[in-house]
């Protein structure tokens, strides 16, 4: 089976957008993604997105300029069987310290569930398929290297083995993200996986791999 | 079903009741429960103050509590073939390093991080690279599913699936937090179930491909047949209650092993003891076995919820009952759900013919994976 890319979001520290579209937003000099007007990145509204936890955030946006560069409608009601891989090297590393420094300093008295319940690597994926309606498979990958491009294989797998139809992968670092949508489809192709694992391959700098991979969209 | 079958050729567990699946399978038989009070850490605050914790581990030691269960699990690289690829499966590792830095300013809180624990844990197994799998408490169940996919796509003929998660503070007080904990030990599909009970262990499936196994003379333990993976999406921390995300894993997972659903002879549940999922499940079930119900079971009531153990654990029970075709009893029911009357049983069941088991798993965001399990030599 063929896999192919049929779209990518991004987001890095000066901007946010998506490659097949050839669509972007830089955020200037004081701004972040977090100060994009929403109704920018997002077809529907988040429901509680300034409550989520700052991996969650960033990997909803640019899971949605991903699905959204893909030609895809997503929506928390019209349920799709799409999976998703993710990835990064610290996991819920930041949620972990929010949720259990706030613990200590109440006494070890008082644990609140709002901190927990990103405390699971899978957490901010979880996020995403609830939002979006991703009803396949969801998994955090990591491996020695912290490899984007491993994430990617696992998706490709999870394609080939007939898991999903179309499977996210990406991955999360602090406010930079990138997530691709994988399937078998050559609608909206914006390469093949070969050329994204070439990409993806080595360290995680999103505005180089945004324009490699405006190269290979040609 | 096309490819290279995947074939179990060794597993071994770390339980509270011991090492070996022997001690935890008698104390299933016997309906012995490991779920007494916790010890390690001060659960005042807590709505319980129970756990099933594996004796003789040190409690922010020099080594992580999940460390010092694999070192009891792995006591001989030898006993891993070099070039198996690694996939461990672990919800939060060893975050015991990270509770050690905030609550007294020593050590590094990301030391905790799961790529280090990947590196110490293929330098145990004496196997290089590798990869973590963490999909909330479906994590061993998705990792077995993966390393069956790679084998039977001829990625690999070699994959070595451990998981790992300990009883600790922070996962506690987690789970106390969402009111997840039983005050009592859990009793999954109990009509008056109120909650599940925190467990820890530790455990390993070395998967191979068919050829491969009969190659090397290996003893074939059984076959993962079949896998399917879905998300509800529809809650972070509460299951649907129309299943749909169960059915179409279980659903998912009869098709990719050719299995008819009749064919399947009992169910190892996740049955964690919460009201909802465990509703949540028995809708699965009713709603894919239509023809009649099947021996259902959970060990949790016995072993505790062991996080990103469950699957691997639950695989390494199912397969022994479908050896000794006999369905263990669900520790600690007394009186079934309505649900799941006549599907539970508090007491052992003998099968007379069985070729297939499920195994079912779920966990926050809701994920669901279900596998087929074949004893080996079933067509």
């Amino acid at each position: 089976m063929k896999l192919l890319v049929n779209g990518m979001g991004w987001v890095s520290a000066r901007g946010c957008g998506m490659v097949a579209a050839d669509w972007s937003v830089a955020f200037g000099d004081a701004g972040t993604v977090l100060s994009v007007p929403r109704e920018t990145i997002f077809l529907q509204p988040v429901k509680n997105f300034g409550r989520l936890d700052l991996a969650s955030r960033i990997t909803l946006i640019a899971v949605s300029l991903a699905l959204r560069d893909a030609g895809i409608e997503s929506s928390p009601r019209h349920k799709r069987n799409i999976g998703i891989v993710g990835t990064g090297s610290d996991g819920s590393l930041a949620a972990d310290i929010d949720y259990y420094r706030d613990y200590v300093e109440n006494g070890r008295r008082l644990s609140r569930a709002n901190l927990f319940i990103y405390t699971l690597p899978s957490s901010s994926l979880g996020e995403a398929a609830i939002h979006f309606g991703l009803t396949g498979p969801l998994l955090y990958t990591v491996d020695q290297e912290c490899s984007t491009a491993a994430a990617l294989q696992v998706a490709a797998s999870l394609v080939a083995d007939g898991s999903a139809p179309r499977v996210l992968a990406g991955r999360t670092e602090g406010e930079r993200a990138l997530y691709l949508l994988l399937s078998g489809e050559d609608e909206r192709a914006l390469c093949t996986l070969d050329a994204a694992a070439a990409i993806l391959t080595g360290s995680f700098d999103v505005d180089a791999m945004v324009e490699e991979f405006a190269r290979a969209r040609g | 079903m096309n490819g290279h079958r995947a074939v179990i050729v060794q597993a071994d567990v770390i339980t509270p009741f011991g090492k070996g699946i022997d001690p935890c399978w008698q104390a299933l038989l016997e309906k012995r429960s490991a779920v007494t009070p916790v010890s390690r850490f001060a659960t005042g605050a807590f709505n319980s103050d129970l756990a099933a914790t594996v004796p003789g581990l040190d409690y922010l030691g020099e080594k992580s509590l999940v460390m010092q269960l694999l070192e009891r699990l792995f006591p001989v690289q030898a006993m891993v073939p070099a070039d198996a690829h690694l996939l461990l499966a672990t919800i939060k590792g060893e975050i015991d390093y990270l509770e050690r830095s905030i609550a007294t300013g020593a050590g590094d809180a990301g030391e905790c991080r799961l790529d280090r624990l990947l590196a110490r844990v293929s330098g145990l197994c004496g196997v290089r690279g590798g990869m973590v799998v963490s999909a909330a408490c479906t994590s061993s169940s998705a990792a077995v599913a993966r390393g069956a996919s790679l084998i039977r796509s001829g990625a690999f003929d070699c994959v070595l699936v451990v998981a790992c998660d300990g009883v600790t503070e922070f996962i506690y007080s987690g789970f106390s937090s969402l009111m997840a904990l039983d005050r009592g030990p859990a009793r999954p599909f109990d009509s008056s179930r109120t909650g599940l009970s925190i467990g820890e262990g530790a455990a390993f499936i070395l998967l191979m491909s068919e050829g491969r196994a009969l190659a090397e003379g290996r003893g074939v333990l059984g076959e993962i047949a079949g896998w399917g993976m879905a998300d509800d999406a529809n809650h972070m921390t509460g299951p649907s209650r129309e299943s749909e995300g169960l059915i179409a894993a279980i659903n998912g997972a009869l098709a990719c092993a050719d299995c008819d659903r009749d064919d399947i002879g009992f169910i190892s549940a996740h049955g964690t003891g919460t009201v909802y999922n465990d509703a949540m499940e028995m809708g699965a079930f009713r709603s894919v076995f239509t023809a009649g119900s099947r021996p259902v079971y959970s060990i949790k009531g016995a072993v505790g919820h062991t996080m990103g153990t469950a699957g691997a654990l639950e695989i390494v029970v199912a397969l022994r009952a479908l050896r000794e075709k006999l369905v263990p009893p669900t520790v600690n029911l007394a009186e079934p759900g309505e649900d799941a009357r006549g599907w539970v049983s508090p007491d052992p069941v003998e099968l007379r013919e069985c070729t297939a088991a499920l195994v079912t798993n779920a966990g926050f965001s809701g994920i669901n994976t279900a596998i087929v399990l074949k004893g080996y030599g079933t067509p």
